[in-house]
C-alpha cells in the first residue's frame, strides 16, 4: 500500500458521512469499475507503463517529440453539394490556416450511382459533393495543387472510379503519381459493420482493397492506402473497448488480405493509417487511444515486421457527430472542444472537430470557422503542445489504458477465435454488440442516467433556432445530370466502352482494379459505369438486418422505480390497444435513400418492440414508393422515416404521395433524425404528424405514437 | 375494420394487395367481433382455395432461412409462379411486442409484384399461430398465390404445427464441425419431407457433403410417414443460386407421387379433421373461461390452491363440474 493509504480511507470515510469511498465507483459504459481515487499501487505490473514517446510500443505516440516537434494536422472534413461550391470552400480554408483537405461525398457517390439514376433522385449531393466523372473532380480540385497538398477522401464503396479519378485529375494537372500525398478511406469491413455505404459483396470488396495497397506500394508511394476507421463504429453506438478492438482486428484483417495476396508486410503497413472517434467520456476517450496504440504493436508482431515503422498506430481523429444535440446547440461548441481536448491529449496525428450545427444540417461557413478556431486555439493560444504525452503517468490515465487494452485483447481473441473479423462480420456477433451497446446507451440517456445538458437536464423551453441553415436546393441533381450528358457526348465512346469492358475482365480475372480503371476514367467513364462493370462480376451486396431485443428495457430494470414505471405505463398501452383493437400497434420502420446510418432505426426497432409494439424493419436503401408497398402489405398502423443526412424534404412526402395514390392514406407517417426545424412545418403541411428530433427519449416519441393512435383507433 | 365481410371477400378475389393485407390483419385480430367477419370470409373464400402447393419451411437460426426463401422464391417467380410467403416471429414473452425483420432478408423478393410477403407476430400462443397462419394461407390461395410458403423459427414446436397445415415440411440445416445431429429434433425429423443442407458453397461445399451423408444415416433410423416417399437429404446454395432446381423438382415429383397414391387428398382431409378437433378444443377452453360463474369462482379456488388449502384435483374437478352443472339447467 502506498503510503498514507489507510489514512486517505479514513479521511474520504468521513467526508462522506461514515460511507465508504467505494460507493463513489462508477461503472463505465465499457463495464469498467472506476474508483474515485488512483495511486502508485494501481500501476504495479502493469505491461502498459514505462515506455516513452517514440518508441515501441508506442503508448505515448509515435513521434519523439510529438506537438511539441509539430502539432498534429488541422484537417477538416467537408464537401458542399457540388463541386463548385466545395472548390470554393476549399480554397477559403487553405486560405485560413488549414493544411490538409478532406472531401465528403455524396450518398449517390459513395454507393456507385450516377446522379442520373432515379434511385438516387433524393440523394444528390446531401452529405458532400457528387462526383460523376473526371470532369466533376477537375472542377473540385481546380486551382489546388495536388503536388503539395494532401488529401483525404472518405470514400469506402466506390472506391475504386473515384481513387481513379483523382488520380488522373492529377495526372492532367501535371502531376506524378509518385507526388500524391493523401488518405483514402477505403476501410470496407467496417461498412457491413455500422454505415453501410458498401456496393460488392465482402470477398469482392477486400480484393479491392488489396488491388488498391498493391497499386499504391509501386506507384504512390506517399499515400496512405487505407484508414481504418473506428469512428463510425463508435457513432453507430460501441463503447471505448469495442471501437478499439473492433477496429484493430479490422486491421489484422486488412493486414492478413495484404499478405494473402503477396505483399510484403513493411512495404504496406508503414502506410496504414486509423481513424477514431472520441466522444464526451474524457478519460476514456484518451486512454482508448494510448491502448490502440500498445495493442497494435502487439497484434503486429505475429507477422514479423522489420520496420518499427510497421507496427507504429498513426491516426487520425474526429470528435462524434453523435454527441452533438439539435437542442440548444451552442453547447456543441463546448463539447466538441472537450472533445478535442482528449482527442489531442490522447496523441492524435490529424483532427477534425465538429460543426456545433451539425446535428441540424451540414456546416455553415460560421460553424465551420468555429470548428477549425478550436484547433488553432489549442495549437496556439493555450501551451498544451509543449510537452510530449502529458499525461503519460498518471495514475488513472495509465491505469484506465491497461484496463482497456486488456478488454480489447479479449474481444480480439473471440474474433480470432471465429476466423478472424471477416468471418466474425459474416456470424453477426460485432454488430450485435455495437447495437446491444447502443440500446443501453439510448435507454440511461432516456432515463437521465447519462445527462446531456439541453436535452435531457437543463432544457430550454421554447427553444428557437437562431442560425443560419444550408440547404442543397434540387438544382444540384439538374446540373449534375446535365454534365454527365455534356460529358458522355464529347467523349469517344468506343474508347470508354473498351476501357470499361477491361474493367469487367479485370474484375473477372486478376488485374489490377485500379490500374485499368485510371484508365477508364481518363476515358471520361463515370462512376456509375465503372461500378457497373465490376457489378457484373461482383455482384450488389444485400444486407442482413438483425436487432437485438431486450436490451433497452433491460437498462431500465436496474432503474430507479420512477422510470421503470415509464415503461410498464407503455407497455400496459400497447397490451390495452391490443385487447381493445385485436392487434398491438404495428409500426414500419424504414430508412430510404442511400444513407446507410441505421442506428437510429435500429435503436427505434429494438426499443419499441421492448415497448410492447409489432415492429418491421424495410430493408436498407428504399425508394419512397418501395416503402409504402412494405407499409401496405404488412398493414400497418404508422409507417417512421428516419433521415440523417437531408433527404427528408423529398422523401418523406413522396412515401406519404405515394401511400395516398396506393389507397392507404390512413396509414401515419412520423419522421425522425437529423432534419432542421425550420424544415418541420413543411412536412407538418406535407402530412407528416409527428417529428422527433435527435435527443427525443424513445418512451416521449413512442408515448406521443400511442396518443395518435389511439385517438384514430379507440374511439 | 370494416363491418361487412364482402368488403373482404371482393377484395382478395380481386387481388387488391391491399386488400388481401387487411384481410390477413382481420383473420389475425383476436377480437371475437373481428373472427366473427373472418369466418365468414373465409368460408366464402373456401371455394377459390386448395390449388396452391402448401411448402413449410424451418431450420435453425443461421441456417439461412431468409436467404434461401429470397433465392427460391425469386426463382419461381421467374418459373411464372405467384409466391405468398408467411412468416412468423417470435413475440417477446416479456413486452408481448416483436420485431418482423424478414424483408430485411428478402430485399429482391420483398419488392417483386408476383410475390408477397407479410411476416407475422407469432403472439402469444401457439393455438393463435396455427389458426392464423392456416387461415392466412386460404386468403392467399383465394387471391391468386400458387405457392405458399410458410417459414418458422425452429422453436418450441411450432416446426409440428407448420408441418401439420403443409403438403411438404422442409427442414433446412447448415453444416458444422461435424456435430449436425444434435442441433436436430428427432420430432423434425419425423415430420420432414426432405432436409436441403444450406450453404454449400465456397470452401463449404466438403462439410456440406458430409452433412448430407450424416443426415441420411439419421433419417433411415426414422420411419417414414409415407410407403411412397423417403426423404431426400440434398444440399444447396441460397447465395450462389445452386441446388434450388433440385429442390423445386422434388417437390413437385413428390406432389406428382401423393397426388397419384391418394395420400395428398388423404393429408389433407386429415389435417382438416385434427383442425377441427384443435378448434373443438380451443372452444371447450374458451367456453370455460368465459363462463361467468367460473370467472366467478375462479379466483377463489385459484387463492385456495395457492395456499394450499385445496387440492389441485379437487380444485380441477369442481371447476369442471360447475360446466356440467350448467349443462343441466
Amino acid at each position: 500500500m502506498a503510503t498514507g493509504y489507510e489514512q486517505w480511507v479514513e479521511m474520504a470515510t468521513k467526508q462522506m458521512k461514515g460511507k465508504s469511498p467505494d460507493t463513489l465507483n462508477w461503472k463505465s459504459p465499457e463495464g469498467i469499475t472506476v474508483k474515485p481515487m488512483y495511486c502508485e499501487d494501481d500501476l504495479k505490473g502493469l505491461a502498459t507503463v514505462g515506455s516513452l514517446p517514440g518508441m515501441a510500443p508506442y503508448t505515448r505516440g509515435p513521434m519523439a517529440t510529438m506537438y511539441a516537434g509539430r502539432p498534429w494536422t488541422i484537417r477538416q472534413y467537408a464537401g458542399f453539394s457540388t463541386a463548385k461550391a466545395s472548390n470554393e470552400f476549399y480554397r477559403k480554408n487553405l486560405a485560413a490556416g488549414q493544411k490538409g483537405l478532406s472531401v465528403a461525398f455524396s450518398l449517390s457517390t459513395h454507393r456507385g450511382y450516377d446522379s442520373d439514376n432515379p434511385r438516387v433522385a433524393g440523394d444528390i449531393g446531401k452529405a458532400g459533393v457528387a462526383i460523376d466523372s473526371i470532369e466533376d473532380m477537375k472542377i473540385l480540385f481546380d486551382g489546388i495543387p495536388l503536388d503539395k497538398m494532401s488529401v483525404s477522401m472518405t470514400m469506402n464503396g466506390a472506391v475504386i472510379p473515384i481513387l481513379a479519378m483523382w488520380i488522373a485529375t492529377a495526372e492532367e494537372q501535371g502531376v506524378k503519381q509518385e507526388q500524391l500525398e493523401g488518405t483514402i478511406q477505403n476501410d470496407i469491413l467496417k461498412e457491413y459493420l455500422t454505415r453501410n455505404t458498401y456496393i460488392y459483396p465482402p470477398e469482392p470488396s477486400m480484393r479491392i482493397v488489396s488491388d488498391i495497397m498493391a497499386y499504391a506500394s509501386k506507384n504512390m508511394p506517399k499515400y496512405n492506402t487505407i484508414s481504418i476507421s473506428g469512428y463510425h463504429i463508435m457513432e453507430a453506438g460501441a463503447d471505448s473497448v469495442l471501437q478499439c478492438a473492433f477496429t484493430l482486428a479490422d486491421g489484422v484483417e486488412y493486414v492478413r488480405a495484404a499478405i494473402k495476396s503477396g505483399m510484403d508486410i513493411d512495404t504496406f503497413a508503414p502506410r496504414l493509417s486509423f481513424f477514431f472517434g472520441v466522444g464526451m467520456n474524457f478519460f476514456m476517450e484518451i486512454a482508448m487511444l494510448r491502448a490502440a496504440r500498445f495493442l497494435w504493436h502487439r497484434l503486429m508482431q505475429q507477422f514479423n515486421p522489420k520496420k518499427a515503422q510497421s507496427s507504429m498506430l498513426r491516426t487520425h481523429v474526429q470528435t462524434s457527430g453523435w454527441s452533438l444535440t439539435e437542442q440548444d446547440p451552442y453547447n456543441n461548441v463546448i463539447r466538441t472542444t472537450i472533445e478535442a481536448m482528449s482527442a489531442v491529449l490522447g496523441g492524435t496525428q490529424s483532427l477534425h472537430t465538429n460543426s456545433f450545427d451539425e446535428a441540424v444540417c451540414l456546416p455553415t461557413e460560421l460553424s465551420a470557422r468555429i470548428a477549425r478556431n478550436t484547433q488553432i486555439i489549442i495549437q496556439e493560444e493555450s501551451q498544451i503542445c509543449r510537452v510530449a504525452d502529458p499525461l503519460g503517468g498518471s495514475y488513472y490515465v495509465e491505469w484506465l489504458t491497461n484496463q482497456i487494452v486488456e478488454g480489447a485483447q479479449k474481444i480480439i481473441d473471440e474474433i480470432e477465435e471465429i476466423g478472424g473479423m471477416a468471418k466474425a462480420i459474416e456470424s453477426g456477433m460485432p454488430k450485435m454488440r455495437i447495437e446491444e451497446s447502443a440500446a443501453r446507451r439510448q435507454a440511461r440517456i432516456d432515463q437521465g442516467k447519462d445527462v446531456i445538458v439541453g436535452v435531457n437536464k437543463y432544457r430550454l423551453k421554447d427553444e428557437k433556432m437562431d442560425f443560419d441553415i444550408l440547404e442543397v436546393p434540387d438544382s444540384v441533381r439538374l446540373e449534375q445530370i446535365d454534365r454527365i450528358n455534356q460529358t458522355k457526348k464529347a467523349r469517344d465512346n468506343a474508347k470508354c466502352q473498351a476501357c470499361l469492358e477491361a474493367v469487367t475482365k479485370a474484375a473477372a480475372g486478376n488485374g489490377n482494379l485500379l490500374e485499368v480503371a485510371i484508365a477508364a476514367a481518363k476515358a471520361r467513364a463515370t462512376v456509375g459505369e465503372i461500378s457497373d462493370a465490376m457489378e457484373k462480376v461482383f455482384g450488389r451486396f444485400v444486407a442482413t438486418t438483425q436487432c437485438v431485443s431486450g436490451a433497452y428495457s433491460s437498462e431500465y430494470s436496474e432503474a430507479s422505480s420512477d422510470s421503470a414505471q415509464v415503461i410498464e405505463g407503455i407497455r400496459k398501452r400497447t397490451a390495452d390497444f391490443l385487447a381493445k383493437t385485436g392487434r398491438r400497434p404495428r409500426i414500419l420502420v424504414t430508412k430510404m435513400g442511400q444513407d446507410g446510418h441505421d442506428r437510429g432505426i435500429k435503436v427505434v426497432a429494438s426499443s419499441y418492440a421492448d415497448l410492447g409494439f409489432d415492429v418491421d424493419i424495410s430493408p436498407m436503401f428504399q425508394t419512397p414508393e418501395e416503402a409504402a408497398k412494405m407499409a401496405i402489405e404488412n398493414d400497418v398502423h404508422l409507417v417512421g422515416a428516419s433521415s440523417l443526412a437531408a433527404g427528408h424534404k423529398t422523401l418523406v412526402p413522396e412515401l406519404i404521395q405515394k401511400l395516398k395514390e396506393k389507397g392507404a392514406g390512413e396509414i401515419m407517417v412520423v419522421a425522425g433524425g437529423v432534419i432542421p426545424p425550420s424544415d418541420y412545418q413543411f412536412l407538418y403541411d406535407a402530412g407528416c404528424k409527428g417529428i422527433y428530433g435527435p435527443g427525443t427519449p424513445i418512451t416521449e416519441s413512442a408515448g406521443k405514437v400511442m396518443d395518435m393512435l389511439e385517438a384514430q383507433y379507440c374511439k | 375494420m370494416h363491418k361487412d365481410s364482402s368488403y373482404y371477400i371482393q377484395g382478395v378475389l380481386d387481388n387488391n394487395r391491399l386488400m388481401l393485407a387487411r384481410t390477413i390483419t382481420l383473420v389475425e385480430s383476436i377480437l371475437s367481433t373481428h373472427q366473427e367477419i373472418a369466418k365468414h370470409v373465409i368460408n366464402a373464400l373456401l371455394p377459390y382455395t386448395g390449388k396452391a402447393v402448401r411448402l413449410g419451411i424451418t431450420g435453425v437460426p443461421g441456417a439461412g432461412k431468409s436467404t434461401f426463401i429470397e433465392s427460391f422464391g425469386t426463382m419461381l417467380t421467374t418459373l411464372g409462379h405467384r409466391v405468398a410467403v408467411l412468416a412468423i416471429d417470435p413475440s417477446s414473452t416479456r413486452s408481448g411486442g416483436s420485431i418482423l425483420g424478414d424483408k430485411t432478408r428478402m430485399e429482391k423478393l420483398a419488392v417483386n409484384d408476383m410475390a408477397f410477403i407479410r411476416p407475422s407476430p407469432s403472439g402469444g400462443s401457439l393455438g393463435g399461430v396455427a389458426r392464423k397462419t392456416r387461415e392466412t394461407m386460404l386468403v392467399c390461395e383465394a387471391a391468386g398465390f400458387d405457392v405458399i410458403i410458410v417459414e418458422t423459427v425452429g422453436v418450441g414446436q411450432s416446426e409440428t404445427t407448420v408441418a401439420s397445415m403443409v403438403d411438404f415440411f422442409l427442414v433446412l440445416q447448415i453444416s458444422g464441425a461435424g456435430d449436425e445431429l444434435q442441433g436436430i429434433k428427432k420430432g423434425v425429423l419425423e415430420v420432414a419431407d426432405a432436409i436441403v443442407v444450406n450453404k454449400a458453397d465456397g470452401d463449404n461445399v466438403n462439410r456440406a457433403k458430409l452433412a448430407k451423408r450424416q443426415y441420411e444415416t439419421a433419417l433411415h433410423l426414422v420411419t417414414p410417414s409415407s410407403p411412397n416417399w423417403t426423404p431426400p437429404v440434398m444440399t444447396c446454395s441460397a447465395l450462389e443460386q445452386t441446388g434450388l432446381v433440385e429442390v423445386w423438382d422434388t417437390i413437385k415429383s413428390h406432389k406428382r407421387i401423393m397426388t397419384s397414391s391418394g395420400e395428398l387428398d388423404k393429408k389433407r382431409q386429415d389435417q382438416a379433421m385434427s383442425w377441427m378437433w384443435f378448434l373443438v378444443n380451443e372452444g371447450l377452453e374458451r367456453w370455460f373461461y368465459q363462463h361467468p360463474e367460473i370467472q366467478k369462482l375462479l379466483p377463489e379456488i385459484k387463492q385456495a390452491v395457492e395456499e394450499g388449502k385445496m387440492a389441485p384435483t379437487r380444485a380441477a374437478d369442481d371447476l369442471v363440474a360447475i360446466l356440467g352443472k350448467n349443462l343441466l339447467f
